[in-house]
This record gives structure tokens, C-alpha cells and sequence, in this order.
């Protein structure tokens, strides 16, 4: 090769002065989705100081929803149960999840790939699935263990009431009991070893290094990943729509949406939007407590080499104590329900397990369900699970580009307002898309009714998940990568086209199928917007099941469940070699 | 700021180096002629044409500059072959050339740093010397007018390391290209520079051929970071006459020494002496009255280095440091002579 010692320079200094439009895209497209967040909420606030919904011409500025919110006792009696079984969750999810987390990370349990398998797809069930399945069980009139029970012992009433705050918290802290598990195994992996490796040479044994050394040094994670879980109980819809909603125990989400769509009322949209507001208050003070606290984990944190590899305790035979505890929950919180709602699929009418019930069970039921319905439901799910991950790993790109990798002044503000529909629940965001559709866009928009506000919706609450994990991907990636591609002579586009994405591309994909999976069970904010025409799937479960239909309705639950097992399987097959290859 | 009223001119075919401690601005200032970074204000001409300029407002974006450029990561691409690396240039030309000219260049160019036959490989596959090559086959292939190195040889283990000085200038200085090289490694600098420009919280202290930077220092800065240097603070005595015998003398803590002094140096003035270790003699004959620039000693330190002793020689409490060859070992606690020629004895700003 010869390099020539003098090159023309060409018209390249020309062709250098035009724009290079795509900066120019990422951010205008950062700055559509960031007004779309902040405008779903700033519509909320708005309303909430509103006398009549914006379609009344004779609505003004009031304040007048906020004292009518606080002075109505029924307020206080929802907070009351939202506290209470945001509790209830979360001493059961924690109860399970932790001692599991420890079990897997400390010590030489064996079978832990298996128990992480079930945790993973635990945390994929449809919650509503799970208390479909529970309500059967406990019911106070109809569930199975309380008709045997009293037939059995001759009592007089139930024994177990699962329509209450103790058995809803029961149910939502089995169903999050994974997300503590997986979060408290991350303190306890990121905890340095040594540290209980030093108490233990200092003369302490196992269990007051576990009391004075392992646990004060856990306790922050352990409390930041409890108040991330009490916020997502807080504002859970599933469980308290399933089994309290019949039984008119409500909760904030239950209640803001009976507030929107009420039975025998108007809607109170004044009313919604205080309560709103109160929500987003909550939300803002968990999540600032929950940042502090995580502040205050990370500290705790000693990065170590990667090839140091804690002791673990040996369990010997406590190893079957703890699979019987792991046990216990596994059948407690997966195979229980499911089984109960097979066995409700295949009967005529619900009854005890006989002789005689067996008898008549078909799967008749299958033959003579809604399929019209469940097609249509199926049909939008299906399109909303396509586009929803694509159009927010899409976007999240953009914002993780805009702050990571341009010089966009305030770039620091569109990472924050991503992480926004995080802390704010996301049934705020279901009200203002309501509102936004109903009232504001209307006319020029309707989209209302129409599956592309729900993927709206979705692609906002699914964002601050989204740019997480876009953002710790790019981090990864060594800036002298994309800048020698840039001298190499790629432009913006060329270097996200050829470098930055085919190294992302593992982190996509995964991402990728976890939000498709999210888009596939999401309850709470398909039901707020929902009308006859953009059904999807679970919202045509509910709906069987507020109108009574729990045999149709456990059945399409398992068809649903059928339904996403290829979708896990691949999930768990590119979570896995992502994996190996972090190694 | 980073980097201020820095001014280079860099004579086709040259290897120009910026040497510097970290934080100095020399990264900045390769950066800013990459493109990568815009300064504030100022003008940046390659071959002739702007391509940058404060104040006509041109900036040209890195990816048209056709500029190489070798990273201090080396910044292979870890999802690519050896041979999509060094592609890759060529193949974002515009106009792009045909799939045949493209891979001509690039098996020359792999050939050019001896990585023949390994085309196929997937480039992480590689060892930490031949990603260097490779990166700067990659940097070369698109037949850049300014070749960019910042700190590449920094990750290479110390023979690699030296191996690779020679044969970079080498292979440079044979393809005659343009280079901006960026270091702070003093070594580095001296045996492949044409011309070096030491930097110092982003100002150009010296510039210079590797000779005169290290034998004719003009600051302290520059003496004290390339080599090693005994300063001696000093006043002056007498000023020369102007005729080459006459020297000026001056006061300093070990006693007068003779030395030439720059002009305009006035009597009184306070000046900094600074002498080379391996420029002293030690001698074990004591000095004799017409001794110049002679001073006794008692040897405090002897450290073995392999290929030579470094002393340490107390006068009058000042610590003067010697490199002697390792067959001349002195004894801790023995009274040496010191001779510091006076034609080694700098003079610098105080």
C-alpha cells in the first residue's frame, strides 16, 4: 500500500458543512416523548382543579376537589385498605423472597438454577390469573378449601376469607415475592465476602455474623427493595380489581377507576384527578425514601473481582427444610391457582373435587367459549405485543444517545422525566391518556377507542424500564468504539447502525421480549381505556369474570398462559446466553 | 480550560509528538484536530483546507475529515472481523469503492502490519499486540492525510512496547505519513519524534528536535519531566565579558560554579542551575584549588539499576544525583569529588 503524500482533499470540507440531520432526529423524538409524558400528567393536575369535566361549558377553576376528597370518609377508608394490604404484600412477599435470595446466594442449595427458572416466569404470570385461582380456593361462599372445610368439620362459617385486605396483601405478596427475590439476591451478591469471612476469623459464629455483620450490611438493600415493592403494591390494580371489586373493598387504583367508570353514576373526573394527585404525591416521597436507601446500599457495596466466589454454607440436611420452604411457596403461589382454575375450566358449574364432579367435567366449555371475543382480544394483544417493545426500545435508544452521547444541553432533564412514568404509578398515566383522548385531542385525534392509545400507554409505562436498560448497555460500550467508527468516516447513523446496535443487540433482544411479555398480561391500563372496539385479552377476562363468568374466564386465563410459553421459553433461552456470555 | 493558545505547524511526512503529564491537554489537542472536540475559538487547517474555524464557522464532523486515528483502547470492534475492521473505513469512502478494490487494500494494509492470514479471525481473538496492528491498519487503509496516535503504545507490555516504537516510526516514516502522535512517555517521545512540543497545563512549554529538548531544556518544567535533573538554585556572581573563554559565575548552595548564562542576565539575578545526572564525573582524587566546578562529597546512596549505579552525592547538604557506570561502584560514607562541566550546567529561569 502506498499512502500518496499529498491527497486532494476533495469536496469533503464542503460536503462536512451539511447539517447531519439524525442528532437532530433523536432529539426531536426525545422531546415528542417527554412532552407526552409530562402532558399525561400536567393533564391530571390540571383536571383536578377543574369544576366538571372540560366537555362542560361550564366548568371553572376550583379548588374545591381537594377538600371534597379529603372531608369524604370513603377516602380514608380506601387509604386505610391500600396501606393495609400494601403491607400485608409486603411482609409476604418478603417473607418468601428474601430467605429465598439468601438461600441461593449463600449457601449450597442445590437445584438453584431451577428455583431462578420458576422466579423468572413467577414474576410472568398475570397477577388477576393467580387471584382468579385464589378466589376459587377461598371464597367465602364458592372456594373449594372453605366448602370442605365446613362440610368436613360441620362448621358454621367460613374459615378463610380471601375477598379481604389480609387475603388480597396474601395473594399480591405471592405474586411479588420473585421481584424480592431477585432484587435482595442482587444486595446479597453484591455484599463483599470477606467482610463475613473477617467476623467469622474474629471468633463469631455463623449465626451472630449473619445477625451482626451480614444483616446490618443487607438491611439497606433489603429496605430499598421492600419500599420499591410497597410502591408497586400501593398502586397494584390485578389483585384488588379481582377479588375485592365484587366484594367492594377497594383500593387507590380500584377506587380511581370506579370513580372513572361507575356503575349507576356519572363519572367524577374532578374527583379522579385529586386522587390522582394524592397518588402522585405518595409515589414521589416512596421513591425519593426508596433512592436514599439505595444510596446508602451502594455504599455498602465493595466491588470485587469477578473471580472471587464467596463460601457458601453448607446446608446438609437443612436442605430439605429450605426446598420445603421454597416448596411450599411454589405450590402456594403457581400451582395451587392454576390448578384450581383447570379444574373450574372443565366443570359445567364450580364445585368440590368428587367422585361425581369429575363426572361431569368436559372440555366442553373450551368448544362454547366467546371464540369471536378471544380472537379480537387475542388479535389486538397480538399487534400491541409487536409494537409496543419495538417502539420504546426505539425511543429509549434516542434518549439513552441524546444523554449519554450528545452534548444536548439539559440532556440530564430527559433522563430524568424517562424515569418519571417509574415512579409515577401507571394508572395515572391510563387517567391522563383517558382525559388527553376524551377531552383535549378529540377532535383532531380520536383516538379513543382505537388500540394506538393503548399503545401509547403502554410505550410510556414501559420507557423508564426501556432506557434502563439501553442506558447501562450503552455505558458499557467504550466511547472510542463509536468515536474511532466516527473517524473512520460513519456518520450519526451509520455509528448506531453498525456499531452501537449490533453490541447492544444481546440487551435488545432481551429487553425486547420482556416488554412483549409486560405488553401481553398488562390489566390496569388496558382497562381504563378500553371500549367494545380495541378488547385485548386479559381486559376480555375481566370482563367475563366482573360479569360472573369464572369458568370462561379461568379458561382463557390458561389459554393465555398456553399462549406465552413459547414467548418464556425463547425469553429464557436468549436471558441465558446473554449469561454465558457475560462471563 | 483544558488547552490554550496552542499553535502547531506540522510539515508533511512529519512525526510530530505532544509529550506531556495526564491532564496536560495533549489528548484535547488531538482530539480538537480529529474533530471530536470543538474549542472554543481558534482555527484548524489539514492539507490546506479549514476544517475548523471559530471564526468562519466551519466545523467539519469527524466522519468527513479523512483523518486515521489510533485509540489508546485500540477500539477494535469486537463484532466484526480483522478483516470488517479495517474494512470499514474504506467502505464508509464516499464514493465507495468496489467490493475487489476494498479488499486489495485491506489484505495490503494487513500485510503492511504483518497480520496476513488473519483476516478471517473475529478480532476479540486477538492478542494485545496484534489488535495495536490491527488498529493501525485500520487507521492507515483509507490513506488518511494525518495519522492520529494517542498513547498506542500505552497497553503493550514493555518489550512489545519497545519493539513497537522502532518499527512504527519505521513503517511511518516509509509510507511518509503525516503524524500527530500523543504521549507521556518520555522515551517514546525522544526515539520516535522528528519534533516534540512538551505541553503543561495546556500550554506548549517547548517545542523542539528530541536533542534539544533534552539537552538544551528551556524551563524547569521541561528538564525536571524528561530525565532526570538536579536543580540547583543560584545567584550571579559576575556576568561574562561576551568573549567564548569568559564565563559567568555563580553563587549556589554547593559553592560557585562557572556556566554561560542566557542574555540579558543581569548580576544579582537569581537563576536555576540544572545538571544531568549522567552528566557529573565522580572521582575519588580530591580537588585541587584550580579546580572549576569541582565540589567534595560524601556518597550517601548507591542504587544498583542493572545497567548502571544511581548515587547520591551529600554537598553542603544539597543531594546531587550521579549515574555511574556499575563497574565504578562507590561506598556509602566515601568522600568523592564532583565535577559538573560547565558546558552541562543549563541555565534557566529561576
Amino acid at each position: 500500500m502506498t499512502v500518496p503524500s499529498t491527497i486532494a482533499w476533495e469536496k469533503r470540507a464542503v460536503l462536512g458543512k451539511a447539517r447531519d440531520v439524525w442528532p437532530g432526529v433523536f432529539l426531536g423524538a426525545v422531546i415528542c416523548m417527554s412532552v407526552v409524558i409530562l402532558a399525561l400528567i400536567v393533564i391530571v393536575v390540571w383536571l383536578s382543579f377543574r369544576s366538571a369535566a372540560p366537555s362542560d361549558p361550564s366548568a371553572t377553576w376550583t379548588l374545591a376537589n381537594y377538600p371534597e376528597m379529603f372531608l369524604d370518609s370513603f377516602t380514608y377508608r380506601v387509604l386505610l385498605n391500600t396501606v393495609g394490604f400494601a403491607l400485608v404484600m409486603l411482609v409476604v412477599a418478603l417473607g418468601f423472597g428474601v430467605p429465598a435470595a439468601w438461600l441461593v446466594e449463600r449457601t449450597d442449595l442445590p437445584g438453584k438454577k431451577v428455583l431462578y427458572t420458576f422466579m423468572a416466569i413467577g414474576l410472568l404470570i398475570p397477577g388477576f390469573a393467580a387471584a382468579m385461582g385464589w378466589l376459587l380456593m377461598l371464597h367465602p361462599r364458592i372456594g373449594l378449601v372453605n366448602v370442605w372445610l365446613q362440610t368436613t368439620f360441620g362448621l358454621a362459617d367460613a374459615p378463610f376469607n380471601i375477598a379481604s385486605i389480609i387475603g388480597m396483601g396474601w395473594v399480591q405478596g405471592l405474586n411479588l415475592a420473585p421481584l424480592a427475590f431477585i432484587m435482595t439476591a442482587a444486595v446479597f451478591r453484591a455484599m463483599d465476602p470477606s467482610l463475613e469471612e473477617a467476623a467469622q476469623m474474629a471468633g463469631a459464629s455463623l449465626r451472630s455474623t449473619l445477625r451482626s455483620i451480614t444483616l446490618p450490611l443487607a438491611w439497606p438493600g433489603v429496605l430499598a427493595a421492600g419500599i420499591y415493592i410497597f410502591t408497586i403494591g400501593f398502586a397494584a390494580f390485578d389483585v384488588p380489581a379481582v377479588i375485592g371489586w365484587s366484594n367492594r373493598i377497594f383500593t387507590f387504583s380500584t377506587y380511581l377507576v370506579l370513580q372513572l367508570a361507575p356503575t349507576e353514576a356519572l363519572p367524577r373526573y374532578g374527583s379522579a384527578a385529586a386522587l390522582s394527585v394524592l397518588f402522585i404525591c405518595f409515589a414521589g416521597l416512596f421513591s425519593m425514601w426508596y433512592g436514599r436507601m439505595q444510596a446508602r446500599s451502594h455504599r455498602f457495596q465493595v466491588v470485587t473481582g469477578k473471580a472471587y466466589r464467596p463460601k457458601l454454607l453448607r446446608l446438609g440436611r437443612r436442605k430439605y427444610v429450605a426446598w420445603g420452604l421454597l416448596g411450599f411457596y411454589l405450590a402456594m403461589s403457581k400451582l395451587m391457582p392454576l390448578v384450581v382454575l383447570m379444574w373450574a375450566s372443565v366443570l359445567p358449574y364450580f364445585q368440590l373435587p368428587t367422585a361425581a364432579a369429575l363426572a361431569t367435567a368436559s372440555f366442553d366449555r373450551y368448544t362454547r367459549l366467546p371464540w369471536d371475543l378471544i380472537g379480537e382480544g387475542f388479535f389486538n394483544t397480538a399487534i400491541l405485543m409487536a409494537l409496543t417493545p419495538t417502539v420504546t426500545l426505539a425511543l429509549a435508544l434516542c434518549f439513552s444517545w441524546v444523554v449519554l452521547r450528545s452534548k444536548t444541553k439539559g440532556r440530564g432533564w430527559f433522563d430524568f422525566i424517562a424515569f418519571l412514568p417509574h415512579t409515577i404509578p401507571s394508572i395515572v398515566f391510563g387517567i391522563g391518556a383517558l382525559l388527553l383522548s376524551l377531552f383535549v385531542v378529540e377532535s383532531i385525534l380520536p383516538a379513543f377507542g382505537t388500540i394506538w392509545l393503548l399503545l401509547l400507554v403502554f410505550v410510556v409505562g414501559r420507557i423508564s424500564y426501556a432506557t434502563r436498560m439501553t442506558n447501562s448497555g450503552m455505558i458499557q460500550i467504550h466511547k472510542e468504539l463509536e468515536e474511532c467508527a466516527q473517524v473512520s468516516g460513519a456518520s450519526t447513523i451509520g455509528v448506531l447502525r453498525e456499531i452501537v446496535m449490533p453490541l447492544l443487540a444481546p440487551t435488545l433482544l432481551n429487553a425486547w421480549l420482556w416488554i412483549a411479555l409486560m405488553t401481553f398480561r398488562e390489566l390496569t391500563l388496558a382497562v381504563l381505556l378500553t371500549t367494545r372496539d380495541n378488547m385485548t385479552l386479559p381486559v376480555v377476562i375481566w370482563s367475563l369474570w366482573v360479569g360472573g363468568g369464572f369458568g370462561d374466564a379461568a379458561a382463557i386465563s390458561l389459554i393465555m398462559l398456553g399462549l406465552m410459553i413459547p414467548v418464556v421459553g425463547l425469553y429464557w433461552f436468549v436471558a441465558k446466553g446473554n449469561e454465558l456470555k457475560s462471563v | 480550560m483544558a488547552v490554550r493558545d496552542v499553535s502547531l505547524d506540522i510539515p508533511e511526512g512529519h512525526f510530530f509528538t505532544l509529550l506531556g503529564p495526564s491532564g496536560c491537554g495533549k489528548t484535547t489537542t488531538l482530539r480538537c484536530v480529529a474533530g471530536l472536540e470543538r474549542p472554543d475559538s481558534g482555527e484548524i487547517t489539514v492539507g490546506g483546507e479549514v476544517v475548523f474555524s471559530s471564526k468562519d464557522g466551519v466545523y467539519v464532523a469527524p466522519n468527513n475529515r479523512r483523518i486515521g486515528m489510533v485509540f489508546q483502547s485500540y477500539a477494535i470492534w469486537p463484532h466484526m472481523t480483522v478483516f470488517d475492521n479495517v474494512a470499514f473505513p474504506l467502505r464508509h469512502l464516499k464514493p465507495r469503492p468496489g467490493p475487489a478494490e476494498i479488499r486489495d487494500k485491506v489484505m495490503k494494509a494487513l500485510a503492511l502490519v504483518q497480520l496476513g492470514g488473519l483476516e478471517d479471525r473475529p478480532a476479540p481473538f486477538l492478542s494485545g499486540g496484534q489488535q495495536q496492528r490491527l488498529a493501525l491498519a485500520r487507521a492507515l487503509v483509507g490513506e488518511p492525510r494525518v495519522l492520529l496516535l494517542d498513547e498506542p503504545l500505552s497497553n503493550l507490555d514493555a518489550k512489545l512496547r519497545e519493539e513497537m516504537r522502532l518499527e512504527l516510526r519505521e513503517l511511518l516514516k516509509r509510507l511518509n505519513v503525516t503524524t500527530l502522535f500523543v504521549t507521556h512517555e518520555q522515551i517514546e517521545a525522544l526515539t520516535m519524534s522528528d519534533t516534540i512540543a512538551v505541553m503543561s497545563e495546556g500550554n506548549v512549554v517547548q517545542m523542539g528536535s528530541p536533542t534539544q529538548i533534552y539537552g538544551e531544556p528551556e524551563a524547569m518544567f521541561v528538564a525536571d519531566f524528561i530525565g532526570k535533573t538536579n536543580f540547583l538554585k543560584a545567584q550571579v556572581i559576575s556576568v561574562d565579558g561576551g568573549s567564548s573563554s569568559d564565563l559567568s559565575r555563580v553563587e549556589t548552595q554547593i559553592g560557585p560554579l562557572s556556566c554561560r548564562l542566557r542574555a540579558g542576565t543581569l548580576q544579582g539575578d537569581g537563576v536555576t542551575i540544572a545538571v544531568r545526572p549522567e552528566n557529573v564525573e565522580l572521582t575519588r582524587t580530591p580537588m585541587t584549588a584550580g579546580d572549576r566546578n569541582a565540589v567534595q562529597g560524601e556518597v550517601e546512596a548507591v542504587v544498583f539499576l542493572g545497567n548502571m549505579l544511581d548515587c547520591v552525592v551529600n554537598v553542603r547538604g544539597a543531594q546531587i544525583r550521579v549515574h555511574l557506570h556499575p563497574s565504578q561502584a562507590p561506598k556509602r560514607g566515601e568522600a568523592v569529588t564532583l565535577r559538573l562541566p560547565q558546558e552541562h550546567c543549563l541555565v534557566m529561569p529561576a
